[in-house]
């Protein structure tokens, strides 16, 4: 599609690295124990003595939020990649409002890589780029903690080659 | 590493006379009445505000022993402070971004000012150097632009060249002219109406009291009052206020982007507002706004010449490149004022119809560069380009070109980006 932004980077042979697949499973995971708690949610409801209809919608919500969120989040963790080019790393994300961010391993100021109580269960963690420009917003989530910690050790080491003045 | 130096001993008086009336009425506000009710109420009354006093003095005496400053064998400035958690802070001058001269109002009744320093760096990185005699502080200000410079520290105060003054009449009609003024007006009107009709005409204190709408154009021309521009070896330096003056240096090559802003009824007078970005300089909130002002109102030519003198040999009026067509579609009301623009130096972009925008960047100051696409811009074949500058007043983007077109202003800017990196030598600019 000649119309989509992705166009731009995809060309001239750089590899497209994609999240890891783990990330999905934990994703659906989240995405599982919110539609129980929505169905918990209808018991409580219909417990209660409340009309049945008004349990049923509930449990009709929860059924749908795992019919179209299944394979959303897979849709939306495919949508997210990253490619180390000569002079900057490009990360895209994003299905609907489709962002591609550009960062010359020049600007870089810190890389944090972080990992959250659901992600370390799965075995992931996420990168995290800053530049002065607190717009950046250059993330990338779901990597394993291998990747994640080469991938912070070769930007350091290619920020620090090509660092400039702010 | 030179002695330490402290601050002036008045410092003390002038930081409790500063707030010390304000704490003295929230007391009678709160637990005047109680007091005064009981035996020797007004003696107490008198005791206790004697002793809030004396708490307040003691603490700012503590502190202004705390505080002392000295440069080290580096260079660079060394501030140490705090009475409770005890810092000591290097300022990298190497990194300097702003120096300013700030005198309250009852500082400058009796000659003192305070001494504001800023580093490049996220978060904070400033020291507050308060107060210093008027002499002082200038003197101070003059050594730490030198040394960061690089010239040696005792090469003395740059001579100043005055640029210009902006007339009062004109600031004045100038935030008069602005459709936010016109709203806040309206707003302040409805209020008055709204309270004087619910809980009638004693309700007007109510709502001075509450804070007027019209408040934000009052302050904003109290703090851009004598609005004046000045070239000095170590950079523009711009001063204002009318009951607080401020007085800020920006050195030059730290500015990262320009923006013009004509706001509608500007355009008849021909009259630019300039904003300015530079790397370091955060929003405080005893400063409402304007410290990203680098002109309030001028000709076009004025702000053109002073345009000129921040950032040297720029051309800002590039030939721009418009969106395709379908744009109109995407942004039915702006469409015709979008542009984008690039030579080696600079990147410009232009918005706004009511009030026309243009920003010019810095191609060296660029973060990162980020491409984005919504789902009705996908449909018309549309993208945006933003250019993440530093935290500051411009926010710079392409809005809405074509797809080939973004992919192309991209390229280039990334291009652009790597070359002025690669020649940046602006760190220590009088040293060559």
């Amino acid at each position: 599609m000649a119309s989509t932004v992705d166009s731009v980077f995809r060309v001239g042979g750089d590899t497209w690295h994609s999240l890891s697949p783990k990330l999905t499973r934990a994703r659906r995971m989240m995405l599982s124990v919110f539609a129980g708690v929505v169905l918990l949610a209808a018991g409580v409801v219909a417990a209660v003595g409340a009309p049945l209809w008004i349990a049923g919608a509930v449990a009709a919500a929860a059924l749908l939020i795992v019919i179209i969120g299944w394979p959303w989040v897979g849709r939306r963790v495919r949508s997210w990649g990253y490619a180390e080019r000569a002079d900057d790393l490009v990360v895209g994300s994003g299905i609907w409002f489709r962002r591609i961010v550009v960062v010359p391993y020049g600007r870089l100021q810190f890389v944090d890589v972080k990992a959250g109580p659901v992600d370390r269960a799965f075995g992931l963690v996420s990168v995290q780029l800053h530049t002065a420009a607190a717009t950046t917003d250059a993330a990338i989530p779901g990597l394993t903690p291998e990747v994640a910690a080469d991938l912070r050790d070769r930007l350091a080491a290619k920020g620090e080659q090509r660092s400039a003045g702010l | 590493m030179t002695e330490k130096r402290r601050v002036h001993p008045i410092t003390p008086v002038v930081k409790v006379s500063t707030y010390l009336p304000a704490l003295i009425l929230v007391t009678l506000f709160s637990v005047g009445s109680a007091v005064l009710s009981e035996p020797f109420g007004l003696f107490l009354l008198i005791l206790g505000i004697i002793a809030l006093a004396a708490v307040a003095l003691g603490y700012e005496f503590l502190a202004y022993r705390r505080l002392a400053f000295w440069f080290d064998d580096d260079g660079d400035l060394r501030v140490q402070s705090g009475v409770i958690f005890q810092q000591e802070r290097r300022m990298q001058l190497s990194r300097l971004q702003t120096v300013d001269i700030n005198r309250p109002l009852v500082a400058r009744v009796f000659g003192f000012a305070a001494l504001r320093i800023e580093v490049a760096g996220a978060g904070d990185s400033r020291a507050d150097l308060q107060y210093l005699s008027d002499d002082e502080a200038s003197a101070l200000r003059s050594e730490i632009l030198a040394r960061s410079a690089g010239l040696s520290h005792d090469a003395g105060e740059a001579p100043e060249e005055p640029l210009l003054v902006v007339p009062t009449k004109d600031l004045l009609v100038s935030l008069l002219l602005r459709a936010v003024t016109v709203f806040l007006v309206l707003l302040t009107v409805f209020i008055a109406v709204a309270t004087i009709w619910s809980t009638g005409w004693t309700g007007i204190f109510t709502v001075f009291l509450g804070g007027v709408p019209l408040a934000v154009v009052v302050t904003e021309f109290i703090q851009l009052y004598n609005f004046t521009v000045a070239q000095s070896p170590d950079g523009i330096r711009l001063r204002h206020g009318l009951l607080q003056t401020q007085s800020r240096t920006i050195p030059p090559g730290r500015v990262c982007a320009v923006e013009f802003v004509e706001p509608l009824f500007w355009r008849r007078k021909g009259w630019v507002r300039l904003y300015v970005t530079v790397a370091g300089l955060t929003k405080s909130d005893d400063d409402a706004g304007t410290e990203a002002v680098l002109l309030p109102v001028a000709p076009r030519a004025v702000a053109e010449s002073l345009f000129a003198r921040v950032m040297p040999g720029v051309n800002a009026d590039l030939d721009l490149t418009r969106p395709v067509a379908g744009v109109n579609r995407r942004s039915p009301v702006q469409w015709r004022q979008l542009g984008a623009g690039a030579d080696a130096r600079v990147a410009v972009c232009t918005r706004g119809r009511v009030t026309r925008r243009r920003q010019v960047v810095d191609h060296a100051r660029v973060q990162s560069v980020r491409l984005t696409q919504g789902p009705w811009e996908r449909a018309l074949g549309l993208a945006t380009v933003h250019l993440d500058l530093p935290p500051g007043r411009v926010s710079a983007s392409w809005l809405h070109f074509g797809v080939e077109q973004a992919t192309e202003l991209t390229r280039t800017e990334l291009a652009h980006m790597a070359q002025a990196r690669a020649s940046d030598k602006s760190t220590r600019w009088m040293q060559g």
